[in-house]
């Protein structure tokens, strides 16, 4: 599903060379949930954009779903994004003004062929997300976590192979992260392969697996022994909420 | 269809923003208006010229006595004679009339006790067909008329009104000058030229009795010329202006004697000012234009900067390179292309209220409308292709940080 090999990325500012990724090797199977952790700095942003085709590594091997992403040209990756990778990001990024449904509809604006179904697509989108009786408000009339629930509608419109989720619950408050995270293990649960990136520890442990960076190199790789609930957690949050 | 969804994009994302848009537009929206309203104008002065040329004559050349550029002929010059008509008839070909004209600007006339004062024109027969001016009532100049210096006249419809009335002038004798004339036709009416005079006070009678019997001259005013081929005209004004300069021994620098008006130099005269003028205000429409088109840059520029998210989220979700640079495109046109709907309409409907109002001559045509489309075209995509660019060529992983 994702495979990359010996990764590696380097930055230059005029002569000086500042490698951030120093050769990272990995597989990621079709349905896994894996959060990449490490503290900023480690790479953990560029491995992002990387593994999201929005740039290119500067040696070694990508395959996404069999395809060579390092020999594509910027139309080719943008292709491949639209078809394949559903990003959320930490600030939602919804269009300014626009409706959820218009949100939810952009990336069919760029798909080869534009779908028939399109609003009901984006009417599904949404009501997977909980959002079916918000479609027509705008940003300023949702909360941080009903837009981020959109965002999410945004990313599954395509139906992509893989979503890619950077610290989806940082500008959020506990409640609406847990309900984010909620609404990541039902998609996990229906086979969707997910990466989460995040500094967050206890986040990560929401993810079956978990990939640790440190200084451009994986430090470690494992299974999580005791994956997070956070069903259970948003109900112990409720009951304490009852209790005052 | 793919680039169909981008311009919606782009119209969507003006119209999440009105007052940006509005910014952008207004421009285009003033540069267009004054382009509408001054070509408008300046069609009016057209048409006003060219119906001075068609009155004058499309074929039609004048040899005028005395140089200069006074719009009648120079009284006090003698020098063009009834030979020079001559020489120019047998000497210059493709001429299809050449007609003699003694004149007088103003003679008094008198039937009864009603006085009147006419324009005074000795002609020959041929002067009818070369103005396409003919008796509606009795008949016109004839060559026997000419021949035999006959004392008789054709007056216009003001000097009938004037001096007759409602009663049948045709046989009645006139005086003018105290010479006595029996009118033998009244001229069809021609009205009032644009600029003013009145074709209709006119009287006219053979050449050889308004040269002998009433003004006593052996000069004539003006030559009336129609050639065969408006295109030969050029060339046959300089074999005239070269045959008279010959026959009336002037050599330039020498200053002439004589000139020729032509349907040129009567529309030149005609606009006068007025053209200069309005390639000037067309000029600072224009620059309006430019301005307006530097402005929707500059705030298109900034909305480059403030939309960078907005840019990197669309490229994160698909758009490429080509497809953002399409999008702002599509919005500088489309802020172009609208601005100049409005701008026309404003435009139109000043030019409407100016016609409504005052004097003024205005003519609304489909030029402004199609010059304003492509100025629109041509701003829209030289002053958005810049910021389209900066816009395309943004990296999403910075702007999505």
């Amino acid at each position: 599903m994702i495979e990359v090999e010996g990764l590696e990325k380097t930055y230059f500012a005029g002569s000086v060379a500042t490698p951030v990724l120093k050769g990272v090797s990995f597989r990621i199977d079709e349905g896994e949930y894996v959060a990449i952790m490490g503290t900023s700095g480690t790479g953990k942003s560029t491995l992002m954009n990387i593994l999201g085709c929005l740039d290119k590594p500067t040696a070694g091997r990508y395959l996404l779903d069999g395809t060579d992403v390092v020999s594509l040209d910027d139309d080719a990756l943008s292709g491949l994004r639209n078809e394949k990778i559903g990003f959320v990001f930490q600030q939602f990024h919804l269009l300014e003004r626009a409706t959820a449904m218009r949100s939810v509809m952009l990336p069919l604006i760029y798909a080869d062929d534009y779908p028939e179904n399109a609003e009901e697509r984006a009417e599904k989108a949404l009501a997977a997300v909980g959002l079916a009786d918000r479609r027509q408000y705008r940003p300023n009339e949702l909360s941080g976590g009903q837009q981020q629930r959109v965002a999410i509608a945004r990313a599954l419109i395509t139906d992509p192979e893989i979503i890619l989720a950077d610290e989806p619950t940082g500008a959020l408050d506990r409640k609406s992260g847990l309900e984010i995270m909620a609404i990541f293990k039902k998609l996990h649960r229906q086979g969707r392969t997910i990466i989460l990136v995040t500094h967050d520890r206890a986040l990560a442990e929401n993810a079956q697996r978990i990939i640790v960076l440190e200084d451009g190199k994986i430090a470690t790789d494992g299974a999580v022994e005791k994956q997070r609930d956070p069903d259970l957690e948003l109900d112990t949050l409720g009951a304490g909420e009852d209790k005052k | 269809m793919r680039m169909q969804r981008i311009v919606g994009q782009g119209i969507q994302a003006l119209g999440a923003n009105k007052m940006r848009t509005f910014f952008m537009m207004a421009g285009t929206i003033v540069g267009i208006a004054a382009l509408t309203i001054i070509m408008a104008l300046g069609k009016g002065t057209e048409k006003k010229v060219m119906k001075r040329v068609e009155t004058f004559g499309p074929r039609a050349m004048m040899l005028i006595a005395g140089g200069g550029k006074n719009a009648g002929p120079d009284m006090t010059v003698t020098t063009l004679t009834m030979d020079d008509a001559r020489a120019v008839r047998e000497q210059v070909k493709d001429l299809e009339i050449v007609t003699p004209i003694a004149w007088r600007f103003r003679i008094n006339v008198k039937y009864d006790a009603n006085r009147y004062q006419a324009v005074f024109w000795g002609v020959e027969p041929s002067w009818h067909e070369a103005w396409n001016w003919y008796a509606a009532e009795g008949d016109g100049i004839t060559d026997g008329d000419v021949a035999t210096m006959a004392r008789v006249c054709v007056i216009g419809q003001t000097i009938r009104r004037k001096l007759f009335g409602d009663s049948d002038p045709v046989g009645e004798n006139i005086y003018v000058n105290k010479v006595r004339l029996t009118v033998k036709g009244v001229l069809e009416k021609k009205g009032t030229s644009p600029m003013g005079t009145d074709f209709d006070n006119r009287i006219i009678v053979p050449i050889t009795t308004a040269m002998r019997r009433v003004l006593n001259v052996d000069h004539v005013g003006a030559i009336r010329i129609i050639t065969r081929d408006a295109a030969l005209m050029p060339r046959q004004i300089k074999e005239i202006r070269a045959l008279i300069h010959a026959r009336h021994h002037i050599t330039p620098p020498q200053e002439d004697d004589f000139r020729i008006a032509s349907p040129v130099s009567i529309a030149k005269m005609a606009r006068g000012t007025s053209r200069t003028l309005s390639i000037l205000l067309i000029a600072l429409a224009g620059l309006s234009l430019i301005v307006g088109g530097v402005v929707l840059m500059n705030i298109l520029l900034i909305s480059v900067g403030e939309r960078q998210k907005e840019i990197g989220l669309r490229r994160a979700v698909g758009a490429t390179r080509r497809d953002i640079l399409f999008q702002f495109l599509a919005e500088s046109l489309t802020v172009t292309c609208i601005g100049m709907l409005a701008g026309s309409g404003l435009g139109a409907l000043v030019t409407l209220i100016l016609r409504q109002s005052t004097k003024i001559p205005i003519v609304l045509s489909w030029e402004p409308f199609a010059l304003s489309l492509a100025f629109a075209l041509l701003v829209g995509t030289f002053f958005g292709i810049q910021p389209a660019r900066k816009a395309a060529l943004l990296n999403p992983v910075e702007t999505l940080r």
